[in-house]
């Protein structure tokens, strides 16, 4: 894993790209960002004596960029509560608190996924991370985007200008796309082609990818998702169950994992 | 006149005040490149049982009223494991006190933990007779003064000399009863509070917001409750009272010592951010300088009425 450092970095911009969902690009900080999955925790409140929300936001990286000397990151963050209020609200040149590199990415778990054509599930603001795996250049990647509500869908040319293959669907019908689960799409998908998935979104949604991914013989990686209280290992707050009856720090040996090892019965 | 911040818990001399509480700092090295550990006056490692345990199911931590409501439910490697990877690269940092967290679903089970450590190089044992998460051990056993102090007694007797620290269930009638046994029982110190037991739940679903349903609540909501209990055992007991509750600063630090304290534990806000100890140790020392403080014993216990 990547040497996490603590510093504050400088906003560059803040871009909505749909319902509820901003691009925040700030200037990179030292580490290697570069793995998808790999995330930091940002803070643009109040920090000692730590008020209202107590915690840093953890967020997955959605892009990282080198042109020269000018290394930047990118977040989308979905607003939800009072920390992404935040962090939505943010200008040019505001300053973050930023906590990383954090966790480890796909390719330290995976290291030859990038030379087979691969089907990317996300759901929600799990698409986040996948605009890192598309840019490192996958064969034929194929992204299944699924919302509970079109209200919550990311702009349709935003996602089309990092993914240029994409099914959507939507729970209730509305917005681009078909009307059900992502993971009906993919269920489809796999019945014309099978290849390994690549996954991140809500706790449902992986697990019911899991049971797919075994029917169909196919590899499952996910990027998981839970609280996570220190990002850094010692609140044990992410600790997720294995199969093998052990445990499991999401936010330290994920967040991607063999999402066929997780005992998704058990939380 | 440099401060000085130096600490006395039994034969150890802890150089401040400032202690990292069990269930924040991990088993003392993964936090270590934002606060060593040798900096601080000592680290509580995760609490450790007898074998292995593996907590309670998600989700297990929630932001709630400022605050942090947890039911981690004590995961945690085992006396063994910790023997055999945590101890020796810890100690190896030099200067690192070193205080193992016990726990137990019964009076056995803590002392098969305490007869183990007790041939190893941790430095201080802390019985957590007051995890408000488990439905035996925990908050359960420490309600009880007499069996409180029946595991206390057995555990110094067991601890080759080493301190023990009893840290206290914070919902009790009357929590210098306690205090009071585990002195006569022969503890060298007593820490509290553990958590409150506390509830979080969402309007719209109905549902609440940890999988064991109740959590313990901690960080800034609890500080002035923490306050009185610290404030009412250091005028019952006369071994050493470790504040713990809500401490974010310097000042929170400063008022559990005003109270009484010898000594505070942080805890929410190390998962704030990991370098708070740091900070409060700093600002401790320019506070002792500015109000010419020369000794933690000098601030100790100076708590006035608000007509003096």
């Amino acid at each position: 894993m990547a040497d996490p450092k603590i510093t504050h970095t400088e906003v560059l911009s803040l871009t909505q790209r749909g319902g509820h969902i901003f691009q925040l690009i700030v200037k990179a900080p030292p580490g290697d960002w570069t793995d998808p999955g790999v995330f930091a925790k940002l803070r643009a409140w109040a920090e000692a004596p730590y008020v209202y929300p107590l915690l840093d936001r953890p967020i997955s990286v959605h892009r990282f960029s080198k042109n020269g000397p000018e290394r930047t990151l990118e977040f989308l963050i979905r607003e939800i509560g009072p920390g992404t209020s935040f962090l939505a609200k943010l200008k040019p040149t505001d300053k973050l608190k930023i906590t990383g590199p954090l966790g480890r990415g796909l390719l330290s778990l995976a290291p030859d996924i990038l030379s087979q054509p691969l089907y990317l599930v996300a759901g929600g603001i799990g698409l986040a991370p996948m605009a890192c795996v598309l840019e490192l250049k996958p064969p034929k990647p194929l992204l299944f985007y699924g919302e509970r509500s079109g209200c919550f869908q990311i702009d349709r040319d935003y996602l089309a200008s990092f993914a240029p293959d994409f099914m959507a669907s939507t729970e209730d019908g509305r917005g681009y796309g078909q009307k059900g689960l992502v993971t009906g799409l993919v269920r489809k998908a796999l019945e014309v082609e099978k290849r390994t998935i690549l996954a991140c979104g809500p706790r449902g949604m992986l697990a019911a990818l899991a049971p797919l991914a075994r029917k169909f013989g196919v590899r499952l990686y996910v990027s998981g998702e839970a609280f996570f209280g220190c990002g850094l290992g010692v609140c044990l707050s992410c600790s997720l169950p294995l199969s093998d009856k052990t445990r499991f720090r999401l936010c330290q040996e994920g967040p991607v994992i063999d999402g066929l090892k997780v005992d998704w019965d058990k939380r | 006149m440099s401060a000085d911040l130096k600490v006395k818990l039994g034969p150890l001399t802890l150089k401040n005040p400032v202690i990292a509480a069990s269930g924040v700092f991990g088993y003392g090295l993964e936090l270590a490149a934002f606060c060593p550990p040798e900096n601080l006056g000592a680290v509580i490692l995760k609490g450790v049982g007898a074998e292995p345990w593996p907590g309670n199911s998600g989700p297990r931590l929630v932001e709630a009223a400022g605050g942090l409501v947890n039911a981690v439910g004590l995961e945690n490697m085992g006396v063994e494991s910790l023997i055999k990877k945590v101890l020796a690269p810890l100690k190896k940092r030099g200067g690192v006190i070193v205080g193992a967290n016990l726990i137990g679903h019964s009076l056995e089970e803590y002392l098969a933990v305490a007869k183990k450590l007790a041939e190893t190089e941790v430095d201080f044992f802390e019985l957590n007779v007051s995890c408000p998460n488990l439905s035996q051990g925990g908050a359960a056993f420490g309600s009880d003064p007499e069996l409180t102090a029946r595991l206390t007694e057995k555990t110094v007797r067991l601890a080759r000399g080493k301190p023990v620290v009893v840290k206290l269930p914070p919902l009790v009638t009357d929590i210098t009863e306690v205090a009071k046994k585990v002195q006569e029982a022969g503890a060298t110190a007593v820490s509290l509070i553990n958590s409150l037991p506390a509830l979080v739940i969402d309007a719209k679903t109905r549902r609440a917001a940890l999988g064991n349903i109740t959590g313990g609540l901690s960080g800034p909501p609890i500080k002035p409750l923490a306050l009185r209990q610290v404030w009412l055992c250091a005028r019952a007991v006369s071994i050493p009272v470790i504040g713990i509750g809500g401490i974010m600063t310097a000042a929170d630090a400063a008022e559990f010592i005003i109270a009484g304290a010898s000594a505070v534990q942080l805890g929410t806000a190390i998962l704030a951010d990991p370098r708070t100890p740091l900070a409060v140790i700093e600002e401790l020392e320019t506070y002792f300088k500015e109000e010419n403080i020369h000794s933690v014993g000098d601030l100790k216990g100076t708590i006035k009425g608000p007509w003096e």
